[in-house]
């Protein structure tokens, strides 16, 4: 893979997230801090990308920026053909429901639904009928190898088998693009390689684009690109 | 469910059957009083009277009476002309007859009124018959005709006699009447009475009286005051006008007023009744109503502590595609779902507390048949579901559109 970006761009691949200039103050009392500081960054369909850097180098500012869960303060998002950075609340979360799925290193599910209930509430807000919510939830947990534990709440489950029911809410509406933030950074080294290789075998078989934040050089070897981050920008983007 | 949801809904529970409850004694005090009053005489019945200060006027001796108008047969005739009108009869009372049964003196009272009209009044019997146009001495006993006041000391009794009004029916009965001739002396007039039927209570006059043909009554005061009735000079002292129904009371009253007779009618006191009751109802319900207010704070603190509890969730939900109505919607339904299951609640308990109440009151008031003092209508009951429902549905909606507002990284990062 040797193409420039202005070979990209006139479309002989087509790259499906284009982030340009991207900046994202925080304030903090009457200071301005920059924790993004102009991000330049294209991201084919179908390719796993690895975002690492120490901590505070604004990974997770970046992926939720990324995702819509908070504004940029300046500088354009294109998703596919969507304006990220200037759409409203209101269609991002119609953006969200139907494109993206997220992963989350706390997991982030509901305490008191069952790993199927907890699966299935992604389809609710997309309007899906009951039977057909169910039917795809258990598809769902089956690809993350988890039916059997479909009745259990959280609580009565590992910290590994969460991260595995996560996953399967982020692929029920089989969006294009899934965003992780340390997806493995709460597990032993033998469930992250196990989640990691889960991962990989989706983005093989459905050709979904991730973008994972990552602090375990491990995880690298199944990406095709990887990005090293520091002080808001980009330090090193390499392609493998 | 949550303890505190369940608290929040005895609140309402408690708001809703308030009202219920307290505009329920509204109403069945208005129901048991417009009862009452509805059984003395008929309220599609007017009594026409006439007008008291033109008597006065022909008593003080001016002799000009012409300017005010006498109820005499001609004036029955106008008010037979106005709309909805059924029947118009002059009433002519006779006191001071007696009649004997089964060896028992009975003091009675006459009520003259004309028999061709009689089909048409609202007088029914309970057994018998009334009697036809041209039954001369045909009666209906009122019900209480047998029943007479006895005084013994200080107390007074009500003794009833072995016969009933319903056993004489089919009999004459023979009727004495005394008067004081020029002399001094006394004479007795006999009158036999045909029984044909005994008078459904009215709560009124007739219970105690014998209906009887006008011409009768009127002959036989003319023995007893040996006098001429001079009607068409001087009237009859009450006339009563019959209506279609209730609907057209007021508009004949007011055309009768406006021919200068007094008029009394059971509506009148119900109308005005009507709006004593409604100011009690709306007092009553505003009891209810800050029973009720006090639940909407209730749920309005429930729902935002639900909130406050439910952040993280609120959180993933959005980001997993919940749009904002989505949220805001989740919330409200369950806002609403609160008032509506407080109301249905609500309801049972006061409809049991309703029945609770007439059986106390009952039991302490007596009276056959049961006491209504607390009175739910089916509509009473629609006003308090969705009354219920609507404080549910308004209190969600400040906290629900909070919770939809929600920045959903923020939410997501609490805990
Ligand atoms: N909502 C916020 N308000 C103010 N400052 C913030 C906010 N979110 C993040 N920051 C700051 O932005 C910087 C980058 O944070 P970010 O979470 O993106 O780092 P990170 O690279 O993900 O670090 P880690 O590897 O520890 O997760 C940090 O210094 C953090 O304090
Ligand atoms: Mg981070």
């Amino acid at each position: 893979m040797v193409e420039t970006r202005e070979q990209k761009e006139r479309g002989s691949i087509k790259i499906f997230i284009q982030v340009r200039d991207l900046h994202k103050d925080f304030k903090l009392g009457k200071e301005d801090i920059n924790i993004l500081k102009g991000i330049n960054l294209d991201i084919e369909q179908g390719e796993m990308v690895a975002l690492l850097g120490p901590s505070g180098s604004g990974k997770s500012t970046f992926l939720n920026v990324l995702g819509g869960l908070v504004p940029p303060t300046s500088g354009d998002i294109m998703i596919r053909d969507y304006h990220i950075s200037e759409m409203l609340e209101n269609e991002l979360c119609l953006f969200r429901r139907e494109h993206l799925g997220f992963i989350f290193q706390s997991y982030n599910l509901i305490s008191t639904m069952t790993a199927m209930e907890n699966v299935a509430l992604a389809l609710t807000f997309a309007g899906v009928k009951k039977e057909i919510r169910k039917k795809r939830a258990i598809e769902a947990l089956e690809v993350v190898g988890l039916v059997d534990r479909m009745g259990h709440k959280p609580s009565e489950l590992s910290g590994g088998q969460q991260q595995r029911v996560s996953i399967a809410r982020a692929l029920v509406n089989h969006p294009e693009i899934i965003l992780a933030d340390e997806p493995t950074g709460n597990l032993d080294s033998k469930t992250s390689a196990d989640i990691m290789e889960m991962i990989y075998r989706l983005n093989r078989e459905e050709n979904q684009t991730f973008v994972i934040v990552t602090h375990d050089p491990d995880t690298t070897k199944y990406c095709t690109k990887v990005i090293h981050m520091q002080d808001g920008l980009i330090e090193s983007e390499v392609n493998q | 469910m949550k303890f505190r949801t369940i608290l929040t809904i005895i609140g309402v529970v408690i708001g809703t059957s308030s009202i219920i409850v307290m505009v329920s004694i509204g109403n069945g005090a208005q129901k048991s009083i417009t009862d009452e009053l509805s059984g003395i005489g008929s309220v599609t019945t007017l009594q026409v009277y006439q007008d008291l200060s033109s008597m006065g006027m022909t008593s003080m001796g001016s002799g000009k009476t012409e300017d005010k108008p006498i109820l005499n047969d001609d004036a029955i005739k106008d008010m037979k002309k106005i709309d909805g009108v059924v029947a118009v009869t002059p009433v002519v009372n006779l006191s001071g007859g007696e009649i004997e049964v089964d060896r028992e003196q009975y003091g009675v009272s006459l009520m003259g009124v004309d028999y061709g009209v009689l089909e048409d009044m609202r007088y029914e019997t309970t057994s018998g018959k009334k009697p036809g146009a041209n039954d001369e001495n045909s009666v209906i006993l009122g019900k209480d005709i047998l029943t007479s006041l006895t005084y013994t000391g200080a107390s007074t009794q009500l003794t009833e006699s072995e016969v009933k009004p319903e056993d004489l029916i089919g009999q004459n009965i023979s009727m004495t009447i005394k008067r004081t001739n020029a002399n001094g002396e006394e004479e007795i007039k006999t009158q036999k009475l045909k029984v044909t039927g005994v008078l459904e209570s009215t709560g009124g006059n007739e219970d105690y009286s014998v209906i009887a043909n006008y011409n009768l009554v009127t002959e036989l005061n003319e023995w007893q005051t040996g006098k001429k009735a001079n009607v068409k000079k001087q009237g009859y002292t009450q006339a009563l006008v019959t209506v279609e129904d209730s609907t057209v009371v007021n508009a004949v009253t007011t055309e009768v007023e406006a021919m200068e007779f007094t008029v009394f009618s059971m509506q009148q006191i119900l109308d005005s009744m009507g709006s004593v009751f409604q100011m009690l109802q709306i007092l009553l319900g505003g009891i209810g109503g800050v029973a009720l207010l006090v639940a909407c704070i209730g749920i309005v603190n429930t729902m935002t502590m639900s909130i406050y509890e439910r952040t993280k969730e609120i959180g993933i939900m959005k980001v997993i595609g919940a749009s904002i109505s989505d949220i805001r919607n989740m919330f409200i339904a369950e806002s609403t779902m609160i008032g509506l299951i407080g109301g249905l609640v609500g309801i049972v308990i006061s409809l049991v507390l309703s029945v609770l109440i007439n059986l106390i009151a009952g039991f302490f008031i007596g009276g056959e048949g049961g006491v209504t003092i607390s009175f739910i209508t089916p509509g009473l009951v629609i006003f308090a579901l969705v009354f219920s429902a609507l404080v549910g549905l308004l209190s969600g909606v400040r906290p629900a559109i909070k919770a939809a507002n929600l920045s959903s990284l923020d939410a997501i990062r609490s805990e």
